[in-house]
């Protein structure tokens, strides 16, 4: 049975250091934005050295970050590195390919690697609906959230889940394709006629220039929409009313909704943030597909290297996540997630699989409600 | 007294009435979707959305122009219908905001079209209760005309109709979004500020001078922005080691704070600084009177501003 300490974040201590050749990888690690994060993060703390001090509080910073203090200006100091998984630690999310499962055991592959999970009574699984674990299929592509115990038990199981965000080029009967963004092809779903009226209360304009948000099943490179993610904008994505104005200071932590995409280009299982308010200087390619730089709620810029505290608000786990990308369709949203209690904003990350599922949410929920801190 | 309350009701739902119904017709001409995010409308069924977004929008228009028409008629059947019909729909909309809140916690009430976006509060429900009862309060009075002598001076009515605005404004949401507007200030983390701009700080700035001696290109090899601090890596060589120096400029239009290190460029690893400015650098270094003349020159300024040369790091604004 398991055993052990419950996890408090995105990975878990492996006290037999499996890994010994992963020395110094960070979360993210073996994603695009992995370098520049820790390049990024070290080059800050050369020049913003930690520091101690006495009004420092536990995991927090003197000083608002990247405010002027009394004496002058200086941002939140930060050892580089810290709170990022290091090499004795594993991210409590695992994909890849069933090879074979049994009421007590399951099988996932992921290249030329192999790794069986024990199922305990408590292990769900979803492939467009609840099911027994043992009702999954060999060749499902899943993701596992590990059991906070341990790390051989599966806790929970989605199979062949998918997710297509962004805004409708075109319709054809229940067949949308959609555009995620200028360098991501563009996605096809495919509305299921048992789901055309639950997708259809939350979306009622599903024609071309409005948002849609829908999780489905994966088949063939095509999503079978079965649940709408959210609740469809007012707007179409062209006519995004202006972002309210924001007065004084920014808080250092925003309270909205965390919500998870595909991997596409991103190495499976990576641990990371799209954030939705990159600095337009920085070029953010996907920008072309909306043409906005601003999106519905203004938020502080960052860069990709940047670092978040990612926490969940409805299971109280947290992490460090490096922003690896940026979210232009997650800002045009302005949706409130209701997981637990209604989120106060809108989308404020945008989450690798990995990330969103260590941290505790449901990928077939579509969000959690999330605080994010910046500067840490 | 009472009279003169009653009395300040009806042009102010009046004017809240033709409000709603402006700010909803403005919404629509801007979405080109008349149900779009009308609040209780998202409580019908699809098909009668519109239609129901239609029709609330030209009774709020009826009910508003009604009111103002019928003002000195306030014991004739006309007035009093419309006045009973103003108190229903508020009371209505006061159910349906109930149950808005209840089913779709995430939509806005809609009340003043796109001002009316955040979630339905305590404080939405409570302004559409107040009005519903300030409505209904209205029912039978006689409005006096100028010139009667009803005992109530205009100075009363007019104490008391900012008195129930400011009770309206501390109920409405919206209200916060216009006064954000009134002296309206960027923060420095949302302000948008051109890389260009912030080079050109840089570069006129003193710490460009002072480490220009070591920087061996003037194209940074990394721009990055965070919160109000952009960085700018330039690659450098410093004792025949190859290095970088990054500097970190506060975003602001005059006379940013710069902060800058030198770090091994293979490591990141701080580096101290050269323990004086070289005399001349590839960049064009060339000392000229500092700004903050002290006596013993340029070395005791630098020392007065404290660029101590062996620190790896130096702290000046």
């Amino acid at each position: 049975m398991p055993g052990g300490e419950a996890a408090q974040g995105c990975c878990d201590r492996c006290a037999r250091a499996q890994v010994p050749e992963r020395v110094g990888v960070t979360a993210g690690a073996g994603s695009p934005g992995t370098a520049a994060a820790s390049r990024r993060r070290l080059l800050k703390a050369a020049v913003f050295p930690p520091r101690e001090d006495p009004r420092s509080i536990p995991g927090g910073h003197p000083h608002p970050p990247g405010r002027p203090e009394p004496d002058g200006p200086h941002p939140a100091p930060e050892p580089p590195g810290s709170g990022f998984a290091d090499a004795a630690q594993l991210p409590r999310a695992v994909s890849g390919t069933i090879l074979d499962v049994s009421p007590q055991v399951l099988v996932v592959g992921s290249g030329s690697d192999e790794q069986r999970f024990t199922l305990t009574p408590d292990a769900a699984a979803w492939r467009g609906a609840l099911l027994e674990p043992a009702a999954l299929r060999q060749g499902d592509h899943v993701v596992v959230r590990l059991h906070p115990s341990s790390r051989q038990t599966a806790d929970r199981i989605w199979a062949n889940i998918g997710r297509v965000t962004g805004i409708i080029t075109e319709r054809r009967g229940s067949t949308l394709t959609v555009a995620e963004g200028a360098t991501l092809a563009p996605r096809v779903i495919t509305i299921q006629p048992r789901a055309v009226g639950r997708i259809q209360v939350r979306f009622p304009t599903l024609e071309p220039g409005y948002l849609v948000d829908i999780i489905g099943l994966r088949r063939d490179g095509v999503l079978d929409g079965m649940i709408p993610a959210t609740s469809q904008p007012a707007y179409p994505a062209n006519r995004l009313p202006a972002p309210s104005l924001v007065s004084g200071h920014v808080p250092d932590r925003i309270s909205g909704s965390a919500t998870w995409h595909e991997p596409g280009d991103e190495p499976p299982g990576v641990l990371g943030v799209c954030y939705p308010a990159l600095d337009p200087e920085a070029g953010c390619a996907e920008d072309l597909v909306t043409g906005r730089a601003h999106g519905y709620a203004r938020m502080p810029y960052l860069a990709i290297g940047s670092v978040l505290r990612v926490r969940n608000e409805c299971t109280n786990l947290d992490c460090l996540l490096p922003v690896t990308g940026c979210a232009p369709v997650a800002r045009l949203f302005n949706d409130r997630c209701v997981t637990c209690g209604t989120s106060p904003r809108g989308r404020i990350a945008d989450l690798t699989m990995a990330s969103f599922v260590a941290l505790g949410g449901e990928l077939d929920r579509g969000c959690f409600n999330a605080t994010i801190t910046i500067g840490e | 007294m009472l009279t003169a309350i009653r009395e300040v009701q009806i042009p102010l739902i009046a004017a809240l009435l033709l409000g709603g119904c402006t700010t909803k017709l403005l919404r629509t001409l801007r979405t080109g979707a008349v149900d779009q995010g009308l609040g209780p409308v998202a409580l019908f069924p699809m098909r009668v959305r519109q239609p129901m977004a239609i029709v609330i929008c030209v009774v709020e228009c009826g009910l508003g122009v009604g009111l103002i028409l019928t003002v000195g008629y306030g014991r004739g059947a006309p007035a009093n219908y419309i006045r009973l019909g103003a108190g229903l729909l508020f009371l209505v909309a006061t159910s349906a905001l109930i149950e808005l809140r209840a089913t779709r916690p995430d939509v806005g009430c809609g009340c003043f079209g796109d001002f009316s976006t955040a979630p339905v509060s305590g404080r939405t429900l409570a302004r559409s209760a107040l009005l519903a009862v300030a409505s209904l309060s209205t029912l039978g009075l006689h409005v006096a005309r100028p010139g009667d002598n009803s005992g109530i001076s205009a100075g009363e009515l007019l104490i008391i109709m900012a008195a129930e605005l400011i009770v309206l404004g501390a109920l409405s949401p919206e209200l916060g979004e216009g006064l954000i507007h009134l002296g309206y200030s960027e923060p420095c983390e949302l302000r948008d500020v051109p890389a260009d701009r912030t080079l050109a700080a840089l570069r006129r700035g003193k710490h460009w001078r002072r480490h220009s001696g070591v920087i061996i290109s003037d194209t940074p090899t990394d721009v990055w922005r965070e919160l109000c601090w952009r960085y700018v890596v330039f690659p450098a060589s410093y004792q025949g080691r190859s290095t970088e120096v990054v500097f970190a400029v506060f975003l602001q239009q005059r006379r940013p704070a710069v902060h800058a290190a030198l770090v091994d460029a293979a490591t990141g690893e701080p580096l101290p600084w050269p323990s004086a400015p070289p005399p001349s650098g590839r960049l064009g270094w060339r000392p000229r009177r500092p700004a903050l003349w002290l006596p013993g020159g340029w070395d005791s300024t630098v020392r007065a501003v404290g660029a101590q040369p062996d620190l790896p790091f130096s702290r000046e604004l």
